[in-house]
């Protein structure tokens, strides 16, 4: 009774209600607060909630993690329900920028994002993989065939001739010691995207010009790529399942001479052999009378046909298609289970994953297995702690597919007609090689009995707190580690190696460990003054140390047990060349700061600095100083645009800035000394000397880059895009310029040379339908052309050093990087061509190819090289359109680049003037020149040319292409399964690589590299038998729980 | 932690912490030592090849000795040339970088043996500007370790300036060096394929005699300049030294268990095994379907047959064990193919065989007993004293060695120089030879009509192909530094 009148005194409303999301689910833990008091609650696990407010009509404010804040008015008890719209548009507007985030709205430097959302909705083993196509300036050259090997990537193209021109990668803030691609284009010790789970990433951002990139210093003038992985999202704990099993194989196969066209093409070169041989030997002789003119009764394959090609079924022979014999469909499968979540304390991501690939040639595969943990731990309102873990372990099976010399170079190369009794075990076991052909080992029995196991345990992981100082000031400190063990093994057994006789088992192994330690400290002070004045400052200090230990072992000498695959059953281990253990270690210790100011999200500017101490600079030059700036003016913010209602946005930017390229290797500025032993009396004598000249000034190229670009978005952001235009012009570039070996060298490592790329980057997205059938699509082009401006002393124009006869590439002023230097073909000689002076090649005759006398001096020699191309595409280019109507989803992704070329090794391997007879070669060859009156196509001469070969174009082709890199169908589970089963359900289907073009006819993949065509000092990586790219046809679903 | 930014090699020594004790030194005298190795490989593809020793065509696509062998002016760019040049160059700026280091730093080492490192270093040097001249004609002398930009303003030095520096380093060479080091001695045998004084003089006679051969008009190694007398003696000094011996035998000369023996003045010494100090020259001259033939698992070399000249074959007398013993007839191959052409097999013991087939054992005989005896005839034949009984008495020695019953007498020059290319072949003499008795262009051009059956070779050689061109590396690395050599601009 008492109580009544005091309950009375103080009247209040009830309030009752639920707060829902967007598909009416009941969200629980949102915070309820009348608006200006500290009255109020949270919602309950069904989103309900119940609040008593004194009888004054207010608001109240829903506010939760991830969601926009919405205020309600009341002015009585009432029943509500509250719908609240996912924060999308802030979470958008985020990007990361280097050493912390930036309203995109003040980005000023340019910066390529990749929402990744949708990688997981493809069968993508690989990071890089899934860039190829997605952003502009970002090129992505699929170099390898084999699963779980890197790609190369290269931002606004190449600004270094010999240095590394692979960007930073940069995960969840810890930098990751930067690789480059070697000659053969492998990654000798790891790429730094190896065995990363492409299903854990949330978003990557590239940063492309200085004015972004350059707070990375002496590491960013390739661009610096950030990758964030996924974070819990508050809400409800969500378990997400992803899976995809299907089926891949080679887009093509090379198209080689058959079995019956190889011995019509035998037939004519061993009868022109023998005419050749001496006189009054005519190509109408039996092998009867070959052996009378002989006086031999063996027969000798140079100059006698085997009888049995040319009987009927060829008795005792077989016909061998080795492509079809290795390649096979393969199956690739991958499972992933990730759990996510966040409450006001925690936040955590944790999943695992298994991805299986078999290749499309017998005997390729890869297996990884991944699992990664993201928590973050808020301990108090001031205090955070984090740990981010991903351990990995990877097989990858290759038994040495790609390469000159390796097993898909034989399976294009081996003559396709073998005896009977051996079929496809031709050299092998107690068979030899068929007289007439190719003296390698079965290459099928290579690729299915070889051992070529690549085993990479790889531990990334970051321990980091947050402090709040004061409000606005921020101290962050990080524990990097990155750690990879790997090890290689590889065996050839006897019975596939050496011949026959003579058969011995060989095998190697090889091994790395690489650790990467890198702490960073942050101080982050961010502060907005009346209202207008945006500011953010950063200092920092990094303190990086990379140590590579490496190892390897092989032996050649046989094994005592064919049993046992490891080197202690080899016969004999020795020799210091091939077998050792060797280790590395640099330090890099960086400053560094950077001020953000916006002006009323209209005048924007940034600036920021670096400087870069690193032991692989010489002792005169440890650090180095590297500056950017930017400004951006948001037109559209200004009032006077107000009016122009289809302009919804439009930012000008534009930026200078000075970056770094320390891709120099370990000291190399130091001249250390080589061991060259020699012998006295029987006995090894020790010898040392120096190996290379010493360089106390050696330090890092430098890139300074304006980029002038805008960001605009039309018709309420229907149309958004941005476009950039950049010069970057990279000095003091690390040349191994030839020096005079009067010096005891060739080549001394050297800060001279520059190049300039210079291009165009846009991108386009449209809406294009919106509603019950939506339609975008996205665009990105870019340009780039890069040129030399000077080289070494003098300017000399360098031809690069090639391992295959003369120079084909040659860096010279004015001209693209590595511009391809041939000599012409021009058709072939007809007998008037000869009889009017035509020039020759040595002592070509009639039915010999046509080359260019570029220089004429009425001959062919190399000085009638001419530059006919250069490496790097002109364009490249993706468009991804994208529909949806009800729950079906279509994506279609074209990618292609223009304006390249390539000059393929491979290409001559298969297609060179003077092949001998028992190799196969390219179908081109079928309408070869027979006789004046059979000229066949006019491009490829007679089968037997003895004047050798020169450097020209035949081997030159286009690497133009496109390519439909990616069609997915998915369907909506959700509409049919209930919610208490899944919250979410997909099933799709997806088409890798099924359909598109190139114009390169001289090898399987256009921008294969696997086998190094210059030499040290220039490691030109070309291509000499890398395998096609696999399409796929993949069936997935994902499943959230 | 700015400390952390000094790092140096771990895997290697760096030229800082080197030179600092006598074992420094003196593996920085060994490591002058070992650009020999590429020598026996080099005089194989640029002097045997070149000459009349060799009918070189390629059957099997277009191999780099082929233009060295069919005069072919396209030389440029040969990595054989190339090699000869940088090979040479690099052995020459280990020597000055010794030197250099013994002068400023040397005081580690002991007198005796500063007195031995200098003359071995020098009589490197020599031998490295020798090999130069002979090949190229003008070099640039460089005489201390100069780096890049030093050496960028040396140009091609006048021929009779290199063979100053020549001549008086192997001067210092003979007075530092003891006399030989014949290995009987315990502590003598780390010393055994060392230079030495007799080394020194048989050099320095052979550069006077290769220096007194014509000039052909060119800028090459003959100076015309009459100096048979300042080789005789020199000759003489070594057959007399006692020191070494005309041995009973030929084949046991060449012998794997008979190395270092008595007919040895210098040689370069390798080792099998498999550490990388074995050779590749005894297998160069035979295809990789020999060694399959034989079951020899060597992985493939790419080498290809370059037949012995029938010329050379037909020049035996018959019976005469050396061209059994420097040559064979063919093989067959495993699938019963008959070579049928003859192949060098003067430095092969398949049975002695290393690892692989750059790792035999067998040492590389550069100048031995019976090449200064017939030197020493080829001064008495040019008026340098002695008499034509020494000259018969020379040849018909090493004739009946060879199991060559049929005395000569009245040896005349080409007789003579007709007795080394048999004794000698395969020794890398043969072009060398005939360059110092101006024979080269008459004997060239009158053996490839003869030869070159399948029309494979130049009809036309001149006197510009006696020396190879300046490599176009070096030319394009200063340009405008270095003039070419006439007939290959």
């Amino acid at each position: 009774l008492q109580a009544r009148p005091f309950a009375k005194a103080v009247a209040e409303w009830q309030l009752t209600g639920r707060v829902v999301s967007a598909n009416n689910e009941g969200l629980p833990g949102v915070t309820v607060v009348v608006k200006g008091t500290t009255n109020g609650t949270t919602t309950g696990a069904d989103g309900g909630f119940t609040l008593s407010v004194p009888e004054t009509a207010g608001s109240l404010v829903f506010s939760y993690i991830g969601y926009q804040t919405q205020e309600r008015k009341f002015s009585g008890a009432e029943t509500l329900t509250i719908k609240l719209v996912e924060d999308t548009k802030a979470l958008d507007e985020v990007v990361v920028v280097g050493y912390g985030t930036q309203k995109k709205g003040d980005v000023t430097g340019a910066i390529a994002s990749f929402n990744a959302e949708k990688l997981q909705e493809r069968p993508l083993a690989r990071v890089d993989q899934a860039l190829v196509g997605q952003l502009a300036g970002v090129q992505v050259k699929q170099t390898t065939g084999v699963p779980g090997r890197g790609f190369s990537v290269q931002v606004r193209g190449a600004g270094s001739i010999t240095a590394n021109n692979e960007p930073l990668y940069v995960i969840d803030g810890f930098p990751l010691e930067a690789a480059a691609q070697n000659a053969s284009g492998r990654f000798g010790s790891g790429s730094p995207l190896d065995n990363i789970n492409p299903n854990d990433i949330e978003n990557i951002e590239v940063l492309k010009d200085a004015a972004a990139a350059a707070i990375y210093g002496s590491r960013a003038a390739n661009g610096v790529v950030l990758i964030t992985t996924k974070r819990g999202k508050s809400g409800k704990p969500k378990i997400n399942l992803n899976t995809y099993a299907g089926f891949t194989q080679a887009v093509r196969k090379l198209d080689m001479l058959n079995a019956d066209e190889w011995i019509d093409r035998s037939v004519e070169i061993i009868n022109a052999n023998w005419v050749n041989s001496g006189p009054g030997r005519l190509a109408t002789q039996t092998t009867t009378e070959r052996q009378a003119a002989l006086k031999v009764t063996t027969i000798d394959p140079k100059y006698m046909i085997d009888d049995r090609w040319l009987q009927p079924g060829h008795p005792g022979l077989d016909f061998v298609d080795w492509q079809k014999e290795a390649f096979r469909t393969g199956f690739t499968q991958d499972v992933q289970l990730a759990a996510s979540g966040a409450s006001d304390f925690v936040n955590y991501y944790v999943s695992g994953d298994y991805l299986k690939q078999d290749g499309m040639v017998i005997g390729l595969g890869y297996k990884r297995y991944s699992a990664r943990a993201n928590v973050e731990v808020k301990a108090s309102d001031k205090f955070k702690f984090g740990l981010n873990i991903s351990p990995s372990y990877s097989i990858t099976n290759d038994p040495g597919v790609e390469g000159k010399d390796n097993l898909l170079h034989l399976v294009v190369t081996s003559s396709p007609v073998v005896e009977s009794t051996a079929g496809l075990n031709t050299n092998t076991g107690n068979f030899t090689y068929y007289n007439w052909g190719t003296t390698r080992n079965s290459p099928l029995r290579l690729l299915q009995n070889s051992i070529g196991d690549t085993r990479t345990f790889r531990t990334l992981g970051t321990i980091y707190g947050e402090f709040q100082i004061v409000k606005g000031l921020a101290l962050r400190s990080t524990a990097n580690i990155d750690n990879t063990d790997a090890e290689s093994k590889s065996y050839t057994p006897a019975f596939v190696n050496g011949s026959l006789g003579s058969r011995q088992a060989a095998g190697s192994y090889s091994g790395f460990r690489k650790q990467t330690f890198v702490n960073e400290n942050t101080l982050t002070y961010s502060k907005t003054l009346g209202g207008k004045h945006d500011i953010t400052g950063l200092a920092g200090y990094s303190y990086n140390f990379t140590k590579l230990y490496a190892q390897a072992l092989s032996a050649t000498g046989g094994f005592v047990n064919q049993a046992v695959t490891t080197l202690n059953a080899a016969t004999n281990i020795s020799g210091t060349g091939s077998n050792y253990t060797t280790e590395t270690q640099s330090a890099l210790i960086s400053y560094f700061g950077r001020v953000q100011y916006a002006y009323a999200g209209k005048y924007l500017l940034s600036a920021s600095i670096r400087r870069d101490g690193s032991s692989r600079f010489g002792e005169n030059t440890k650090f180095g100083v590297f500056p950017a700036a930017s400004l951006g003016w948001r037109i559209s913010q200004e009032s006077f645009m107000q009016g122009i209602t289809p302009i919804s946005d439009l930012k000008l930017r534009a930026s200078l800035g000075y970056s770094g390229n320390n891709g120099i290797g370990d000291y190399s500025s130091i001249a250390t000394l080589g061991i060259y032993n020699y012998t006295f009396g029987g006995a090894q004598a020790s010898g040392q000397a120096p190996n290379r000249v010493n360089n106390p000034d050696l330090k890092w190229e430098r890139s300074r880059t304006y980029d002038v670009g805008f960001d605009f978005g039309v018709l309420k952001n229907r149309l958004t895009g941005s476009f950039d235009y950049y010069t970057k012009t990279s000095k003091d570039l690390l040349l191994n310029i030839p020096v005079l070996s009067a010096a005891g060298f060739s080549t001394q490592l050297t800060n001279i040379g520059e190049v300039v790329n210079r291009g165009l980057e846009l991108e386009l997205t449209s809406h294009n339908l919106v509603g019950a059938f939506q339609w975008n699509t996205s665009v990105n082009v870019s340009h780039n052309s890069n040129k030399v401006v000077h080289l070494g002393v003098g300017d000399a124009p360098i031809e690069i050093v090639s391992a295959y006869d003369i120079p084909n590439n040659i860096l010279k002023v004015g001209q693209p990087l590595y511009s391809i230097y041939v000599v012409k073909q021009n058709g072939i000689l007809s007998q008037s061509d000869i009889d009017g002076g035509a020039a020759l090649y040595g002592s070509e005759t009639v039915g010999d190819p046509k080359y260019v006398d570029a220089n004429g001096d009425g001959k062919i020699d190399p000085n009638d090289r001419q530059i006919v191309g250069h490496p790097n595409p002109n364009y490249i280019w993706g468009v991804t359109n994208s529909f949806r109507y009800k729950g079906f989803d279509l994506s279609v992704l074209v990618q292609g680049q223009n304006g390249g070329s390539i000059y393929s090794l491979f290409g001559r391997a298969v297609d060179r003037t003077g092949t001998g007879q028992v190799d196969n070669v390219l179908g081109l060859y079928r309408d070869r020149w027979r006789s004046p009156e059979d000229p066949g196509a006019g491009q490829r001469g007679k089968a037997y040319s003895t004047f050798g070969r020169i450097k020209n174009t035949d081997w030159l082709y286009s690497s133009d292409y496109y390519r439909v890199r990616n069609i997915t169908l998915g369907y909506d589970l959700g509409l049919i399964i209930k919610k208490s089963i899944a919250q979410g359900a997909r099933v799709y289907v997806t088409a890798e690589n099924f359909f598109g073009h190139d114009k390169y006819t001289g090898g399987f993949n256009p921008e294969a590299v696997n086998t190094g065509g210059g030499d040290n000092n220039f490691p030109v990586g070309v291509d000499y038998g890398g395998l096609p790219l696999a399409k796929s046809l993949i069936l997935g679903l994902n499943f959230t729980f | 932690c700015e400390k952390d930014l000094d790092q140096t090699p771990l895997s290697s020594g760096s030229t800082p912490t080197f030179y600092q004790t006598q074992a420094d030194f003196d593996q920085a005298l060994s490591a002058a030592y070992a650009p020999l190795v590429a020598y026996p490989t080099r005089a194989l593809n640029l002097s045997e090849t070149r000459s009349d020793n060799i009918y070189g065509v390629d059957d099997l696509g277009v191999r780099d000795w082929a233009p060295v062998n069919n005069f072919s002016t396209a030389l440029v760019n040969n990595p054989y040339v190339a090699e000869a040049w940088s090979g040479n160059y690099n052995g020459i700026f280990r020597v000055n970088t010794l030197l250099d280091q013994l002068a400023n730093n040397g005081g580690v080492v002991a007198d005796a043996a500063r007195t031995r490192y200098e003359g071995e270093a020098k009589f490197l040097r020599a031998f490295y500007y020798f090999d130069l001249v002979r090949f190229f004609g003008k070099v640039p002398l460089i005489d201390k370790a100069l780096v890049p930009a030093e050496v960028a303003k040396v140009p091609r030095t006048p021929v009779a300036d290199v063979y100053n520096l020549i001549i008086s380093d192997l001067q210092t060479a003979i007075a530092n060096l003891p006399a030989s080091y014949d290995g009987s001695v315990t502590a003598d045998k780390p010393n055994v394929g060392r230079a030495t004084s007799n080394a020194a003089k048989s050099l320095l006679a052979l550069v006077y005699l290769t220096r007194s051969g014509p000039t052909y008009g060119i800028e090459g190694p003959g100076l015309a300049t009459n100096e048979y007398t300042k080789a005789l003696p020199l000759l003489n000094e070594v057959l007399n030294s006692g020191k070494y011996s005309f041995l009973a035998s030929y084949p046991d000369i060449f012998s794997y268990t008979n190395e270092n023996n008595k007919e040895v003045i210098f040689d370069i010494q390798f080792l099998s095994g498999g550490a990388g100090l074995g050779s590749d020259f005894p297998g160069l001259l035979v295809p990789d379907a020999y060694f399959t033939a034989l079951k020899i698992p060597f992985a493939s070399g790419g080498l290809e047959i370059r037949p012995i000249a029938n010329d050379l074959l037909n020049s035996y007398p018959a019976g005469d064990v050396r061209k059994t013993f420097n040559f064979a007839q063919g093989y067959t191959s495993t699938t019963g193919f008959k070579e049928t052409r003859w192949l060098m097999k003067k430095y092969l013991n398949e049975s002695a065989r290393g690892t692989t087939r750059t790792d035999w054992g067998i040492n590389w005989i550069v100048l031995r007993y019976t090449d200064v005896l017939l030197m020493k005839a080829e001064c008495i034949l040019h008026g340098a004293g002695g008499s034509q009984a020494e000259v018969d008495d020379a040849v018909n020695r090493v004739r009946t060695r060879a199991g060559v019953t049929t005395k000569l007498t009245g040896v005349t020059l080409p007789q003579l120089m007709e007795e080394r290319r048999r004794e000698l072949a395969g020794e890398g003499s043969r072009w060398h030879d005939l360059v110092r008795e101006g024979l080269v262009l008459t004997t060239i051009n009158a053996w490839i009509p003869k030869e070159d059956t399948r029309n494979r070779m130049s009809r036309n050689v001149d006197a510009n192909q006696i020396i190879y061109p300046v490599p176009q590396a070096e030319r394009s690395a200063a340009p405008g530094l270095y003039d070419q050599n006439l007939g290959y601009q």
